[in-house]
């Protein structure tokens, strides 16, 4: 079971070199991303029999998966496939004009499936060593994804985000050095045990927790810089806005819940080990209002369409961030739900501005009029999509939004619920002000024709916003209970 | 004596950052981080032989002192000084903040570092206290290098640094990592090195100099 996780991608990454076929380089792809997400909802279906899939052999205590991890697989897997069905006839179509050529389309693939292998090894371990290596990997498969185009704007974002995150998370190495280092002093056991999360969360009443705090303030600032949080996002709308859209996709709705679900383990560990969520939740209130006021601030001043979609993840992580912080049985869900409602909404957001990009060549709001008479369908998708990111009913994100507020309130954390809400209503008006000229109006560039790109990048969009809105009027009962478990195991269960 | 001998090495890995920041050309940046590799890679054989002594058994940090020698003292060093040579090089002065500021600041990081390590009551072993004092500022002054440089290279010396501080960190705090998380450690700074090389080729095509300076186009 672990080994079709790590196989699929490789074999699936190395077999796009050996064709020469477009169409079967796509499929391959295509094939290797439905496989993974089978395997990964196999993976779920016997968490729900024996609460964690392990494995056996030499890697005994390597891997292991629980509810939140599979969790979290869940939503990489799912949006790696529908990434990976919009790239078809995204590169085709850049295939086509002669953008890239067949061995970018190659790489593109290759570098991709790498890029889901280090998040899907990330999280199916159990060693915080390990997690550590694959999240400094994402950063590195995706380094050339990002400056995929060549061009100086995108070689610049990508040089920022390779520097930015790479050293960002050696200090979340520093941290993880420290934790190991209060298993040793404390614990007898086997070496390599004293990295695993299970482990530590086992002992965390007899670890130190004054190394412990430490520990924490380095992991998140280390891997909370690989999560975007102000002031460590500088890399993010840069990296966001210069990648390629099924890229961008991936980058803000998948690799960002994946540094998330680090500081998660780490987290549960220190709240144990202290007793209670004081020390970790302020932290976690500090940043993530921080970073939803910096995604306010920012959004109201963008002229380009992407980079405001990408201030929103920061916004949105930021949410997350504030649910983990204050820690309430409500709150926890709301940032289970909000993770899962995110990423759908994101990557549908950032596939259609791929559809708008290839259309209307530009990344410039001011150059985009008449989206929804030019284009129906991306132009409809991309106006619900707007005010379902900025958190409008019936959306998942409105629940999952409200919930957060009503765990602030029910925990007296009025200040908290007060600034959220008013932050809230900020972004709302910065997104109607900027993104709203976009859909109205004639076209004012002739040359431009009308229709959409193809049938399966309007499908992908489609298919998106019915998950999207299906998931806000009704959870259906599998993901709900696998969302309580999730709450169950950050507030310190196994 | 085992202990003193440790201590004076990451004492000695502490300096060579300072001397650092002192440098003024690339090329010394280069040579500089090779003696610093060095330091760290007889503080691993330190550490492996005593394993050696004290349990009779073949130490895994032996293979991390070969692996330090290797790529950190030999192979990087090399590839760097030929990618310096490759790209376009005019800029005299590469740096943002003068030398003596620098150095003031850097010794400024060392204080900081040690109060923040000297407010863990957790830690009750004075000598991995130290340790803990000296890998930390060598990773702050590594850091502090990245900023204060204009050239891409300097940013990898920079990066470098950074994790010659973490390892050292590793190796005399927990006497080594799990052996496959070293190495899985060691792949991936690899290739971080790798690839930032690649970008480094890329910048030089693209904006015709490795002046960090002139990576602006994005803002906002």
């Amino acid at each position: 079971m672990i080994f079709a996780f790590l196989a699929i991608p490789v074999i699936a990454g190395g077999l796009v070199w050996i064709t020469k076929n477009k169409t079967v380089i796509h499929l391959t792809n295509l094939i290797g991303a439905l496989l993974i997400l089978i395997s990964s909802i196999a993976a779920l279906i016997e968490i729900n029999k024996f609460k964690a899939v392990t494995s056996t052999g030499i890697f005994k205590d390597l891997f292991y998966i629980d509810s939140l991890s599979g969790y979290i697989l869940l939503i990489t897997t799912l949006a790696f496939f529908l990434v990976s069905l919009f790239s078809i006839s995204y590169f085709g179509e850049e295939l086509k004009r002669n953008v890239i050529t067949l061995k970018k389309l190659k790489l593109y693939y290759s570098l991709s499936n790498a890029f889901v292998l280090a998040m899907i090894l990330a999280l199916i371990t159990q060693n915080m060593g390990v997690m550590w290596i694959a999240i400094e990997a994402t950063t590195l498969a995706s380094a050339f994804l990002v400056g995929f185009y060549n061009n100086k704007r995108s070689i610049e974002a990508a040089w920022k985000y390779l520097i930015i995150c790479s050293v960002g998370i050696a200090f979340a190495m520093l941290g993880i050095i420290l934790l190991y280092y209060s298993s040793t002093i404390t614990q007898v056991g086997n070496k390599i045990s004293g990295l695993n999360w299970n482990f530590l969360l086992q002992n965390a009443s007899s670890l130190d927790p004054s190394i412990l705090k430490i520990a924490f303030i380095f992991i998140l600032i280390g891997f909370g810089t690989k999560v975007g949080f102000s002031p460590m996002h500088t890399w993010l709308p840069d990296a966001h806005s210069q990648a390629p859209s099924p890229v961008s996709a991936l980058l803000s709705g998948v690799l960002l819940n994946t540094a998330i679900y680090g500081i998660i383990r780490v987290l549960s560990i220190v709240n144990t080990c202290l007793g209670n969520n004081n020390y970790t939740g302020n932290l976690l209130l500090l940043l993530g209002i921080l970073s939803i006021a910096t995604a306010a601030m920012f959004v109201l001043v963008q002229q380009d369409y992407k980079r405001i979609l990408a201030y929103s993840s920061i916004e949105h992580m930021g949410i997350i961030a504030l649910g983990l912080g204050i820690c309430t049985p409500v709150s926890i869900f709301a940032a289970m739900y909000h993770t899962f409602n995110h990423a759908m909404t994101k990557s549908m957001l950032f596939l259609a501005t791929g559809n708008v990009y290839l259309k209307y060549h530009t990344k410039k709001i001011a150059g985009i009029r008449g989206l929804i008479k030019t284009m129906p369908v991306t132009g409809i998708v991309f106006v619900l999509g707007v005010f379902a990111i900025t958190g409008m009913p019936p959306f998942g994100i409105f629940m999952s939004e409200f919930s957060t507020v009503v765990g602030a309130i029910q925990s007296k954390k009025y200040i908290i619920a007060m600034l959220l809400l008013l932050f809230l209503a900020v972004i709302f008006a910065g997104f109607v002000k900027q993104i709203s000229k976009m859909f109205y109006g004639n076209n004012p560039n002739s040359e431009i024709e009308k229709g959409e790109l193809d049938f399966i990048s309007s499908s992908v969009l489609i298919v998106l916003l019915c998950i999207i809105i299906f998931v806000g009027i009704y959870i259906p009962a599998p993901l709900k209970s696998l969302m309580d478990a999730c709450t169950e195991i950050v507030l310190g269960g196994i | 004596m085992y202990n003193n001998a440790l201590n004076l090495l990451s004492i000695l890995i502490l300096i060579s950052s300072f001397v650092l920041i002192a440098n003024k050309r690339q090329n010394s940046y280069i040579s500089t981080f090779r003696f610093q590799s060095l330091l760290l890679a007889s503080i691993s054989l330190l550490v492996s032989i005593r394993g050696m002594l004290v349990h009779k058994k073949f130490d895994e940090v032996f293979i991390i002192f070969l692996l330090i020698v290797l790529f950190k003292v030999i192979l990087i060093p090399m590839v760097l000084k030929r990618t310096s040579q490759k790209v376009e090089y005019t800029v005299e002065k590469d740096f943002f903040i003068n030398i003596p500021i620098s150095m003031l600041i850097c010794g400024g990081l060392v204080v900081l570092s040690w109060y923040v390590i000297y407010s863990i009551e957790g830690i009750t072993n004075l000598d991995t206290k130290n340790y803990l004092i000296y890998s930390m500022s060598v990773v702050m002054i590594g850091l502090f290098f990245m900023i204060s440089r204009k050239k891409a290279i300097g940013q990898i010396v920079g990066f470098l640094v950074i994790e010659n501080g973490m390892f050292l960190a590793a190796m005399l705090t927990t006497e080594g990592m799990p052996m496959f998380v070293e190495f899985g450690l060691f792949f991936d700074l690899l290739t971080a090195f790798l690839i930032m090389g690649i970008f480094v080729f890329k910048i030089n095509d693209t904006f015709e100099s490795i002046d960090i300076n002139k990576l602006k186009n994005l803002k906002g």
